[in-house]
């Protein structure tokens, strides 16, 4: 390969992202020509749609924060209800699903190769992993493999010293955080188990920051005129502040937030001049030219806020959130089976492990000073890259084995999950569960998989469902259907199913909730950025119909069990039934419309409605099976 | 051993198409990965007698060894079919090694692959089993008292005293089996190396299927007092 692979390692970040290559042996980070590796990720597609990323695109958060989009790899994989509670500290709305979102992170064309190892934080479900890797598809390269952050940082580690013993890697990054514990020997880095939260990071710190700003200069003793309690994050921003005001806010205390990790104290300043809509943020300088300091910009009273700040008030303000990563390293340890004395080494990797309480928690926690000489922001692109040289020239120095963070399971009766494959199993990995039919001649079975650690199906994730068909004609109970699970290098999922009498295999393509097929990439590589957007917008709505139809059915199954007369009789209450009967009706007449916010709010009506009788269905299955009597049908 | 006398011991290689044995993980002719045959035994798998007493250090030298010699990271540039026997023996492989890594699973294992799973889907076994009849009677009874007194009001020391009292006879139970399993692991171990009839084998195993069910019995009733206690 003379010497250089022409693939690349890319640390996707919520905060800045990374490109890294492995030349003559050794990776690099790409640089541009101030030496700068850090790509912030950020995008900014202004009014005349030219497209700014990184730097640039950070500068226009200042000046232009509505059409400028940043920390998005928050919301990757999740649904607009997943996250809704969050996107009023963010200027840009979060209108649908990120059919545009999905474009951003890698599209500088500066930096675009075939061919990428993509990072992600080891804690990402199916879907999150899904939606990265349509994102880089979309960007134009093929994703060779997804990794988890920890074990590609652990991958950097372990090129200098050829160590042996057990590394718990500590990850804590701009918007999530991760755990992981490896066992590294003869060069294979095994990881025993992680743990994390895909929504915990160095942004939560910078909103306490931004909340107490912006009330304090909301207060009557501020006085600010534009200045409302809270950015509501409502359409036209009636109550809050102008969205270049939330960024003034916001690059102001990260700034503190970094000036605290290497002094005592320091002060939070934010200055203003200009009018509340046009962008007054360095007008008059050349470089703030070009993005619209109009001459309409009427000049604008000075003002200017000001606080001081102590490292000792800012541990106490962000001590919570240090102490929230502490749980998921107790049960990384426990499910690996180890005491924290048993761990030989701690890394601390992510921007945010700069901040020294984070130091020392982990400090406390493991009872060792743990390791940083890496540059924590590197260190994740560093380890891609070697992958990436792993994969194309065959390397067969270091073999990174990596687990599924969180288990899979299917839906079974009474909407309880049952589990296939157990959280931290080692991937490639598979798990397989029967199935077989509840009346005759029936030649179709409908499987709910899910991702999660909970009992009850609506408390997990759900990643698709999908209906098996083709099963033979047979009596109730006599096909044996087994459906297989298979989870690949990459942590994502495909399953396949074989009715075992007659040999018949089928293999189903799951549609994840979020996830593309390669047509839909295909396309939306082709096509315009907003048609592309009109198609994703369809398939939500289709899927949206899917799901209410599904609903309706085990709505009506229910209804026509058996048994439901006796339980209506004794278990629900008057009028129970006719109310479920009405909540059907309205959402089978909503099925047809194209509004699909409309359809999830009956879909959802009608499973609140539903709630109680799959309660009482889900115990009587309880009792019976206790009573030893069989309900194993699907 | 068990496999019935129709079950083929040899399978084609897809690459080249000669011969290779079953058990076989890379064709002897082209050196190619084979695809994994459908009913793989992890045992044999990974190359260990079909034992109940493994040496762990080895079991993982094996473990990692193989990953270095089927993950699918190494064979990104191969052939579709070499990439697809790849993912399918690293997934096998680990499936596998979880298995048989912990004691528990690898009794469970056995049994399922000698004909001897526990009937119904996954665990089942819900019924009592008879030798704990008298036990599980005695403690659903003071359970239910000690509930009584909880809702009376009673002083936590109190039940949680008798709780306590409680467990202590089904733990006693609980170590009573779990050295009667290593006994039987042991007798089943003896067995398999000096080739032993199907007769004595099948006694072996019934005895250690029976244990091991109410094992797992009494590790739920334990849990449950676990939870009662902490509720």
């Amino acid at each position: 390969m003379n010497g250089m692979s022409k693939v690349v390692g890319i640390d996707l970040g919520t905060t800045n992202s990374l490109v890294a290559y492995v030349k003559d042996g050794v990776p690099a980070v790409i640089r541009d020509r101030n030496g700068d590796g850090l790509v912030p990720s950020v995008v900014s597609v202004a009014a005349d749609d030219t497209i700014y990323v990184g730097r640039e695109a950070q500068r226009r958060l200042l000046t232009d924060a509505k059409r400028t989009v940043y920390s998005v790899k928050r919301f990757m994989g999740k649904g607009r209800e997943d996250v809704q509670a969050e996107t009023g500290h963010f200027p840009f709305r979060v209108t649908g699903e990120a059919g545009g979102v999905l474009r951003i992170g890698v599209g500088d064309r500066e930096f675009t190769p075939p061919e990428a190892v993509i990072t992600v934080p080891a804690y990402f479900n199916d879907a999150q992993r899904t939606a990265t890797r349509d994102a880089g598809r979309i960007a134009g390269l093929e994703v060779l493999r997804i990794i988890n952050e920890p074990t590609a940082a652990s991958l950097a580690y372990g090129l200098d010293k050829r160590h042996t013993g057990i590394i718990a890697v500590y990850d804590l990054g701009g918007g999530t955080f991760d755990i992981s514990i490896l066992r590294v020997e003869d060069g294979v880095f095994q990881v025993l188990s992680t743990n994390g939260d895909t929504h915990l990071g160095g942004d939560d710190i910078d909103v306490l920051l931004m909340d107490i700003v912006l009330a304090e200069m909301s207060s009557p003793s501020y006085g600010g005129p534009y200045v409302g309690p809270r950015f509501s994050g409502a359409a036209d921003g009636a109550a809050g502040p102008a969205p270049e005001v939330i960024q003034e806010v916001r690059k102001a205390v990260i700034q503190a937030k970094w000036d605290l990790s290497e002094r005592e104290e320091t002060d939070i300043v934010i200055t203003r001049s200009g009018t509340a809509e046009a962008v007054p943020y360095g007008a008059g300088t050349a470089e703030a030219e070009p993005y619209g300091a109009t001459a309409e910009a009427v000049p604008y009273e000075t003002e200017r806020y000001e606080r001081h700040i102590t490292r000792a008030e800012f541990e106490a303000l962000i001590q919570p959130i240090v102490d929230r990563t502490l749980a998921p390293c107790r049960q990384a340890l426990a499910d690996a089976g180890l005491e924290p004395s048993q761990i030989d080494e701690v890394v601390l990797v992510g921007g945010s492990t700069r901040i020294p309480l984070v130091g020392r928690a982990v400090a406390s926690l493991f009872g060792r000073t743990p390791h940083s000489e890496q540059n924590p922001d590197e260190v994740v692109a560093l380890g891609a890259a070697v992958q990436a040289d792993i994969l194309v020239t065959g390397n067969r120095e270091m073999l990174l084995l990596d687990v599924t963070p969180l288990s899979l399971g299917i839906e079974t009766m009474g909407g309880v999950t049952s589990k296939i494959i157990l959280r931290n199993s080692t991937i490639p990995a598979t798990g397989s569960e029967m199935f077989t039919t509840a009346v005759d001649s029936q030649t179709a079975v409908d499987i709910h998989v899910l991702q999660g650690e909970r009992e009850l199906v609506a408390d997990n994730r759900s990643l698709a469902r999908f209906k098996l068909r083709g099963i033979p004609p047979m009596p109730a109970g006599m096909p044996r259907v087994q459906v297989q699970f298979q989870i690949d290098a990459n942590g994502i999922l495909s399953v396949t199913a074989r009715e075992q009498r007659t040999d018949v295999e089928q293999t189903i393509e799951v549609k994840p909730s979020y996830g593309l097929t390669d047509e839909e990439v295909e396309r939306m590589l082709v096509e315009s950025f907003e048609h592309a957007e009109a198609d994703f917008t369809a398939r939500l709505l289709i899927e949206a119909r899917n799901e209410a139809e599904a609903v309706i059915q085990a709505t009506e199954k229910s209804l026509r069990a058996p048994d439901f007369a006796e339980i209506e009789k004794s278990e629900l209450a008057a009028g129970e039934r006719q109310r479920i009967e009405s909540v059907a009706a309205g959402l089978r007449m909503v099925l047809t419309s194209s509004d699909r916010e409309t359809i999830q709010k009956w879909t959802q009506a009608l499973n609140d409605a539903t709630q109680h009788l799959a309660e009482v269905m889900l115990n009587r299955s309880v009792n019976a099976a206790l009573a030893g009597r069989n309900v194993d049908s699907v | 051993m068990s496999l019935p006398s129709s079950a083929p011991t040899m399978q084609a290689c897809q690459s080249c198409g000669a011969g290779a044995p079953l058990d076989a993980h890379f064709c002897p002719q082209c050196t190619k990965i084979l695809p994994l045959p459908r009913q793989a035994d992890y045992f044999g798998f990974l190359g260990v007698p079909r034992k109940l007493n493994l040496d762990a250090a080895d079991l993982e030298r094996r473990f990692r060894s193989l990953s270095r010699q089927f993950h699918p990271d190494y064979f990104y540039n191969a052939t579709p079919v070499e990439r697809r026997a790849s993912l399918e023996r690293s997934s096998c492989l680990n499936d596998a090694y979880r298995t048989l890594r912990q004691p528990g699973a690898r009794i469970e294992y056995l049994l399922k692959i000698e004909g001897l799973a526990p009937n119904g889907s996954g665990e089942a076994a819900r019924q009592v089993p008879p030798a704990l009849l008298e036990e599980v009677f005695a403690l659903n009874e003071e359970l239910a008292e000690i509930r009584d007194l909880r809702e009376g009001g009673s002083a936590a020391g109190e039940w949680q005293g008798r709780l306590e009292r409680a467990r202590q006879p089904i733990e006693a139970r609980r170590v009573e089996h779990e050295a009667q399993l290593q006994e039987l692991a042991a007798r089943w171990d003896a067995a398999v190396d000096r080739g032993a009839t199907d007769g004595e084998r099948r006694a072996v195993l019934d005895a250690l299927r029976d244990r091991f069910l109410e094992r797992n019995y009494i590790a739920n009733l334990l849990a449950g007092i676990e939870r009662e206690l902490n509720s």
